[in-house]
């Protein structure tokens, strides 16, 4: 028995060697596919202390412009947003195995999302450029389709954790499946639901901010244009206005939430 | 106990009317609140949306308008993918992994050392600490694609510049989660082993590493998985790899092309997420 | 009291792996009975309790409810007869987040039109006859509270308000005591059996306590292998039945 024990240990170990050498191995390798070779790090790092030493101290040059694109950015996100839980709240319900119609539609709603989600914000936005043109529409669209693709997974797991006791007590009291949903299971989940809407709402801030770079308005536009004048203060400048944003977006929903907290304190104690 | 609450239930029986006004008006005046509360949230939801539609000249029918033309664009200009470019493809496919993977370890090494210097146990002094935590905050607050467009000026085109992005962008990450599970390790343990006359490295190795493994292997491997879909979109901004090869093909309506690069990065990202799925099964 | 209320013909339920949950049953309930069906756990109670309000559907078989075949009602028919049905069930099925008083109301939801009991839009008349039945269970004062604030045996006293606001003519009952302690039990029993003598309500309640189930049943149905084993009044079940009842099942004698 012991002996067995050593045995594994040993085994386990060997394993470990053999995987920490194979990681160090693709390491080196990958290094050279990548022609990364010393003497280009060392420039590198050069340059890096170069751009990190020319950022400070942040400045703007077009303070109003800039603001404007920053507001832009966080409609986009916020209609992105809205659309994409609007949306996925109508398809988790039909994709959720507890509760669907058919499961195949649940299963085809499933891949749906699985595909949509797993082609990132950027490339959606290039493509609704080609499809619909440039300006902020392309980006509210591209970052619809993204939410929906990881809400519609998450959503769908709330869904699927819910106690199905509260189903059947609902349904043996005659509702109908529109009653059981909003007075038994959308109660339930709410609260899963709120966190993982305000989490990409978050998510969609960030992305919102580079939507730019591929010509979908916004600040990433502004950040594109300081960094090929290689003006890295302006590009930090802008880096902290997008900084601000997620920031206030984050103030903004915890304020909310208190609100919603103390009334429902208030209302239920 | 059961008596008494039996009783209570007599006298209430159906005979309610001394009661039921101000239990009404106790109900109504709970239930405006809930409401109140509700609409104001429901009131500045709406407000928001307004004032983006607005500001954007966004307008609903662009929602069905956009979902009909993209799917056109999908069905007719991308539809089928040309496959025969795919061997063009391999080499930047496999850049697109070299340069995640290379990136992973790069942060890995750098927020080992950020987060143990950020973790309030371990740390030499509280002061490195805060500065090496602010360090992190601002790396983790700006995108991987914001530091490829800043430095694909700074150090010019090409994969090093992707692989330099994602390494910053993932310490962001990293850092701050390395800090927080060595935080939350058992004090206890290290004690025990700096009791014995332990030096700082054999306290590492002996009581700290044991119970830093199963965080440290999955935070890793998860960066992982973000950073093959990060590297994938860094080449739109010219840092190399299958983004660069898909902004070029949609640069020259070359849309089959692009639908193949799509489908490449699609299984990259797939291939990716099963192999760290795979590696944190055997590890942990 | 003489009337056939629930007439249960030749039920069967087979799962799908091939089990067969209930064999044979034949049950007829007259008005105002109180029910309790006995028998080891796995014997089929609690399949036969959910086939009669088609929680479980019934593989073959006629429930005729108020001269009505339960098993052959469409979706729209099911939903009608289930409002005249209240089920009340081991882990109580509230939702835990709402307030008490809005779980009583969603006894009435099968009487309201779709979109105003979907939005919780009660009116004034059924909001107080809510707070009068959670009166009439002893729990005025917790009206307000969110559900899972209560303890074990205050939410199954809600969940049997919930059923009561249905009015319905029969309630089901289904190991309703099983996760309370012995004092939270005998509560909630006391409770179950008042409102059923008050109202009227014909009861079948499941249980796996002999000396509950002889405490308050008129008569005792004792399932065994998806068959009905036992059917009389209270004082015709001797220990020896109560033995080959639970008999060759693994679990221990109850007590």
């Amino acid at each position: 028995m012991i002996k067995n024990k050593e045995t594994y240990r040993q085994q386990k170990k060997v394993q470990n060697s053999i995987f920490t050498f194979l990681a160090f191995a693709f390491f080196i390798f990958s290094m050279l596919q990548l022609n990364i070779v010393p003497e280009r790090i060392v420039r590198s790092i050069e340059r890096l202390g170069y751009i990190f030493g020319n950022m400070f101290p942040p400045v703007t040059n077009e303070p109003v412009s800039l603001f404007t694109a920053a507001i832009e950015s966080i409609q986009v996100a916020i209609l992105g947003t809205i659309l994409g839980v609007i949306i996925s709240l109508f398809l988790a319900v039909l994709a959720a195995k507890n509760l669907t119609i058919s499961p195949y539609l649940g299963y085809a709603i499933k891949g749906f999302a699985g595909f949509v989600r797993a082609v990132p914000a950027l490339i959606w936005a290039l493509l609704f450029i080609v499809a619909v043109g440039l300006g902020p529409t392309p980006g509210i669209l591209a970052l619809a389709i993204n939410s929906i693709g990881m809400l519609v997974k998450v959503y769908g797991e709330a869904l699927e954790e819910i106690d199905m006791g509260i189903v059947e007590a609902l349904e043996s009291a005659g509702a109908s499946k529109v009653q059981v949903i909003l007075q038994g299971v959308f109660p339930s989940v709410m609260k899963a639901f709120t966190a993982w809407s305000l989490f990409r709402l978050d998510v969609n801030i960030r992305y919102s901010a580079i939507l730019g770079v591929v010509g979908a308005g916004g600040i990433g536009w502004e950040l594109m244009k300081a960094a090929q004048m290689s003006r890295y203060d302006e590009a930090l400048m802008v880096t902290i206005v997008i900084f601000g944003m997620v920031m206030s977006a984050e103030v903004l929903s915890e304020y909310m939430k208190k609100r919603a907290n103390a009334a429902s304190a208030q209302a239920l104690n | 106990m059961k008596q008494e609450a039996l009783n209570i239930s007599n006298q209430g029986e159906k005979g309610l009317s001394a009661t039921k006004p101000s239990k009404y008006s106790e109900y109504k005046r709970r239930r405006k609140i809930m409401l109140k509360s509700q609409g104001f949230i429901t009131a500045i939801i709406l407000l928001l949306a307004i004032w983006s539609i607005w500001g954007t000249g966004f307008n609903l029918l662009s929602l069905f308008f956009g979902t009909y033309e993209i799917l056109v664009f999908i069905f007719t200009d991308m539809f089928p993918p040309d496959l025969t470019v795919i061997g063009q493809l391999i080499g930047p496919a496999l850049d697109t992994l070299y340069m995640s993977y290379v990136g992973m370890v790069i942060s890995v090494v750098v927020s080992l050392v950020l987060g143990v210097l950020a973790a309030d146990n371990l740390t030499p002094h509280w002061t490195i600490a805060r500065v090496s935590r602010a360090v992190t905050a601002f790396l983790r607050s700006v995108p991987a694609v914001v530091w490829a467009i800043i430095l694909v000026s700074g150090i010019g085109l090409g994969p090093l510049t992707g692989t330099i992005a994602i390494g910053l962008s993932g310490i962001g990450i990293l850092g701050k989660a390395y800090a927080e599970v060595l935080e939350s390790i058992d004090g206890a343990q290290l004690e025990g082993v700096r009791a014995t006359g332990a030096n700082w490295f054999q306290v590492i190795g002996q009581a700290v590493w044991p119970q830093f493994k199963a965080g440290f292997v999955s935070w890793s491997l998860y960066k992982l998985d973000m950073n093959i879909r990060e590297a994938a979109i860094l080449g739109l901004v010219g840092a190399g790899g299958l983004g660069y090869y898909l902004q070029g093909s949609i640069n020259l309506f070359q849309y089959k092309e692009a639908a193949t690069a799509i489908l490449m990065i699609f299984a990259l990202i797939l291939m990716v997420e099963y192999m760290t799925a795979k590696i944190r099964e055997r590890i942990i | 009291m003489m009337e056939t209320i629930l007439e249960i013909r030749q039920l069967k339920k087979t799962y799908p792996d091939g089990t067969e949950a209930l064999k044979n049953i034949n049950l007829s309930i007259k008005r105002g009975e109180f029910i309790v069906i006995i028998g080891p756990s796995g014997a089929g109670k609690s399949t036969f309790l959910r086939s009669i309000n088609r929680l479980s559907e019934p593989t073959s078989g006629e429930i005729i409810f108020h001269g009505e075949d339960i098993v052959k009602a469409n979706r729209a028919k099911l939903r009608k007869m289930r409002r005249n049905i209240g089920m009340i069930f081991q882990g109580f099925n509230l939702v835990k987040r709402l307030p008490t008083v809005r779980n009583v109301l969603h006894g009435k939801l099968g009487y309201m039109s779709t979109w105003k009991g979907a939005l919780g839009l009660f009116n004034q008349e059924e909001v107080e006859e809510a707070l009068s039945i959670l009166e009439r269970v002893g729990l005025e004062d917790q009206a307000f509270k969110r559900a899972d604030e209560l303890s074990g045996g205050q939410q199954q006293r809600v969940a049997i308000a919930r059923a009561i606001n249905q009015s319905p003519s029969i309630i089901l009952a289904d190991e309703p005591i099983a996760s309370l302690d012995p004092n939270s039990s005998r509560v909630v029993m006391d409770y179950l059996q008042k409102a059923c003598q008050e109202e009227g309500f014909t009861t079948i309640v499941n249980l796996h306590q002999v000396d509950f189930a002889k405490e308050y049943a008129d008569r005792i149905v004792g399932i065994k292998n998806g068959e009905i084993y036992f059917d009389g009044p209270v004082k015709e079940l001797s220990d020896d039945v109560i033995q080959s009842i639970y008999a060759k099942g693994k679990e221990a004698m109850p007590v």
